[in-house]
């Protein structure tokens, strides 16, 4: 990645940085949803981003289109089960945000947001799956690759390669 | 960039009604090494290979970027690769039942499933029976040496005349300075990239460039060399400083794809036998390929009794053919060389071809893995991130035991292969424990900080490790499949015990902080290194094979593949099957010259 389109990146992130603070709508997500409803991608996206937020250093999973791949992955899943288990998983989300403040979790304030996915995480069960997926596809995304761990890798490399010479 | 030749034309429709010089049975390896030196020696040769030709540069597809994959690297909806857990918990055939369209070995589980899908078999049509065994396997042209780990070790007398050392099993029908020239001759024609170390139980081949170490690397390597142990850069069978005499293969570059995926590099720097042997074979005008060959029986004359062709069936059509060869070389991996021996039993062989020793199929052997180490270098936590993984492998450190010690509950030895630093994907994100800003500071501080290395250890062979023919369960192309009568014992119990400890004493010198300790035992089979179903030998009641991998009951056949090795050793065998199989070939062309097959 050069380094203009890595600035361009950042810009067009940038009223990301600004904007959590409100219990605004969601920004927009990068890819149209083919499995979860449009209220169950805006929940998958939000959480996306509680999990990896954009930082000073780099945009996070709503900016790298996380919630996007999973609803692929979901869309194109042969295993009914497991289609459940994120609809299940994603219910169970609401259900707590409403037992423990009242309202939905899309409507609840920033750290209300927090507390939710702190509960879930102090458990077993969908958070873990959650987690893995979400960081699986931040990762392997352009922005998780390039800007936040600024791979330098898998390009021709001239000359000797990286490292101490043991010899 | 690269100066790469397209691969010469392919027909199926070749001339069977003529009779080959030698026919050879499996196309990875072995077979492509045969190839290779029998057209040198001016034979013409028949090369049969049950899977297809792949485009494997559109398989492998090396520098494609996740996020350029539409299911970032993984196999489409309805693939699956066997768990750990399944193989632990289930026995084989593990395909059987499954509701999967296409189950894969565990190798299809790595990183970018998609690009080996067409490289494995699926073990739906490849079932096998007995003890669970992870059996990994590749039909197509090349075999396993388009996904290989491309580590390339020498064997030394450590090995060939490890009976003499420990009184256990037999020794080598040859000794080092028996194979060393021709250790040379493939590090030369295939290329190999490594450090010398002078040391007398893993000889120093005639390495190209090496890849370096880095920073955490250096530091484990000094430490060790206190303790009298060696850190050495991995011996990795890839060209970094080009090969002018091969057309087929690139130099290095350093793009870190083979540690990415389960292996391959679509500019062969990494050694594959299409690009490295085959090719240049077929370019004599001498070698004929038939892909799509499923060989199922080692065909014999009526009167003689001597190996006259191999049947196969095409693997698409199922249609039955006969190839004739003055010679019959198998080379279609341990196991499957055995199981065809095994399959072909004319009334002069009823126990199989090339058994009154009863011996094919036994003594089968690999190594045992599981146990190993990862740690935490505090000093590179938080420090910019730097190109690690552009090289084709981190470290290897050599055996260091039974060689003048003698360990009280175990015999033999084993070695690690390790490595640390970045990677595309960081490491250790689901091991980070919560979510949020912090969770996310802190993958990026740590991702270049974690070293981590695991063993690999010889397995003895014995009698009574074996497999057969299942008298039951049919392959999809209704041939009978294997039977495993095969665990670890006690030496492999001891041996990994002590590789966990010795794994975490290493590390705590170094002064690298340990992390997890893994004394697990991996699955049999795990090392994709299975040997010694039809071992060489100089007594043709206890062995299968002479020193040149030539039947001792029909001379004219040949099995130039790991079943011939008699023990596994520690090191990785591939450059082994390729020294000792030019050896045998070169016998063979002089024995065949000669008259004397």
């Amino acid at each position: 990645m050069t380094d203009l389109s890595r600035r361009d990146m950042i810009a067009a992130t940038a009223a990301a940085l600004v904007t959590p603070l409100l219990p605004a709508a969601p920004v927009i997500a990068q890819r149209p949803a083919r499995f979860l409803t449009p209220a169950e991608f805006a929940l998958l996206d939000e959480l996306t981003e509680l999990i990896i937020p954009t930082d000073e250093h780099s945009p996070g999973a709503r900016a790298a289109g996380v919630a996007g791949y999973i609803d692929g992955q979901l869309a194109e899943s042969l295993d009914p089960e497991w289609q459940a288990r994120w609809r299940a998983g994603l219910q169970a989300v609401e259900a707590l945000a409403r037992e423990l403040h009242g309202k939905a979790f899309l409507e609840s304030m920033p750290d209300q947001r927090i507390a939710v996915l702190t509960r879930m995480a102090a458990a077993e069960g969908f958070f873990g799956e959650l987690k893995l997926r979400t960081v699986h596809g931040y990762y392997t995304s352009k922005i998780g690759i390039h800007m936040d761990q600024a791979y330098k890798g898998n390009v021709y490399q001239r000359g000797d390669y990286a490292g101490f010479d043991a010899t | 960039m690269m100066i790469r030749v397209a691969p010469p034309p392919l027909r199926q429709d070749v001339d069977l009604s003529k009779t080959y010089d030698a026919v050879i049975v499996g196309s990875g390896a072995a077979g492509g090494m045969a190839a290779h030196v029998l057209t040198a020696h001016g034979m013409q040769v028949l090369l049969l290979e049950a899977g297809k030709r792949l485009p494997i540069e559109q398989e492998l597809r090396s520098m494609e970027w996740p996020y350029d994959h539409p299911r970032r690297g993984d196999a489409p909806p309805g693939s699956h690769a066997i768990s750990f857990n399944e193989y632990t918990v289930r026995r084989p055939p593990y395909a059987k039942a499954s509701a999967f369209r296409h189950v894969y070995s565990y190798v299809g589980g790595w990183g970018g499933s998609d690009y080996v899908k067409n490289i494995l078999v699926d073990e739906k049509d490849h079932p096998y029976t007995g003890t669970r065994y992870a059996w990994v396997r590749a039909r197509a042209l090349g075999g396993k040496t388009n996904i290989w780990g491309r580590l390339a070790l020498r064997l030394s007398d450590y090995d060939f005349k490890a009976k003499a050392h420990d009184g256990y099993g037999e020794d080598w029908p040859i000794s080092y300075a028996d194979l060393a020239p021709y250790y040379d001759k493939v590090d030369l024609y295939l290329g190999i990239s490594g450090v010398k170390e002078s040391l007398p139980h893993l000889p120093d081949s005639l390495f190209q460039r090496p890849t370096k170490l880095n920073v955490a690397e250096v530091q484990l390597r000094e430490r060790m060399a206190r303790m009298g142990r060696v850190v050495t850069p991995y011996r990795a069978g890839v060209t970094t400083d080009g090969l002018k005499h091969n057309k087929y293969r690139s130099k290095c570059f350093g793009r870190g794809a083979c540690s990415r995926r389960a292996g391959g590099c679509d500019i062969h720097a990494a050694f594959d036998s299409p690009t490295g042997l085959i090719y240049p074979a077929m370019d004599t005008g001498r070698l004929t390929l038939r892909t799509n060959a499923t060989a199922y029986e080692v065909l014999v004359d009526r009167n003689s009794g001597r190996a006259r062709g191999v049947a196969f069936l095409d693997s698409e059509t199922r249609k039955a053919y006969e190839a004739n060869g003055k010679v019959v070389i198998l080379a279609a991996s341990t196991l499957e060389s055995a199981r065809l021996l095994l399959l072909s039993r004319p009334r002069q062989h009823p126990n199989g071809i090339g058994n009154s020793s009863g011996h094919v199929g036994h003594n089968f052997c690999e190594h045992v893995m599981g146990p190993g180490v990862t740690g935490l270098v505090k000093e590179l936590v938080g420090k910019p991130h730097t190109l690690d993984d552009g090289r084709p492998g981190g470290f290897y450190v050599p055996r260091f035991r039974n060689l003048k010690d003698r360990q009280p509950g175990f015999i033999r030895g084993y070695g690690f292969e390790g490595s640390s630093g970045h990677s595309m994907f960081p490491a250790h994100t689901m091991e980070t424990p919560g979510f949020g800003a912090q969770f996310k500071k802190t993958v990026r501080d740590y991702a270049g900080a974690f070293i981590s290395m695991g063993g690999f250890g010889e397995v003895l062979p014995r009698y009574e490790s074996h497999v057969d023919l299942d008298p039951a369960e049919q392959d999809r192309w209704g041939i009978p499949v294997l039977r495993f009568h095969y665990q670890f014992g006690d030496n492999e119990r001891k041996m990994a015990e002590d590789m966990a400890t010795t794994a975490r004493e290493m590390f705590e010198a170094a002064g690298i902080e340990v992390i997890g300790v893994d004394r697990e035992i991996l699955t049999e089979g795990w090392s994709i290194h299975e040997l010694g179903t039809a071992r060489m030998g100089r007594d043709p009641k206890t062995s299968v094979l002479n020193q040149f991998q030539q039947s001792h009951d029909v001379r004219n056949l040949f099995v130039v593949d790991g079943s011939s090795h008699v023990s596994a050793s520690c090191q990785n065998p591939t450059w082994t099957i390729m020294a000792l199989a030019w050896r045998s070939c070169d016998y063979l062309a002089e024995e065949l010259r000669n008259g004397s097959l």
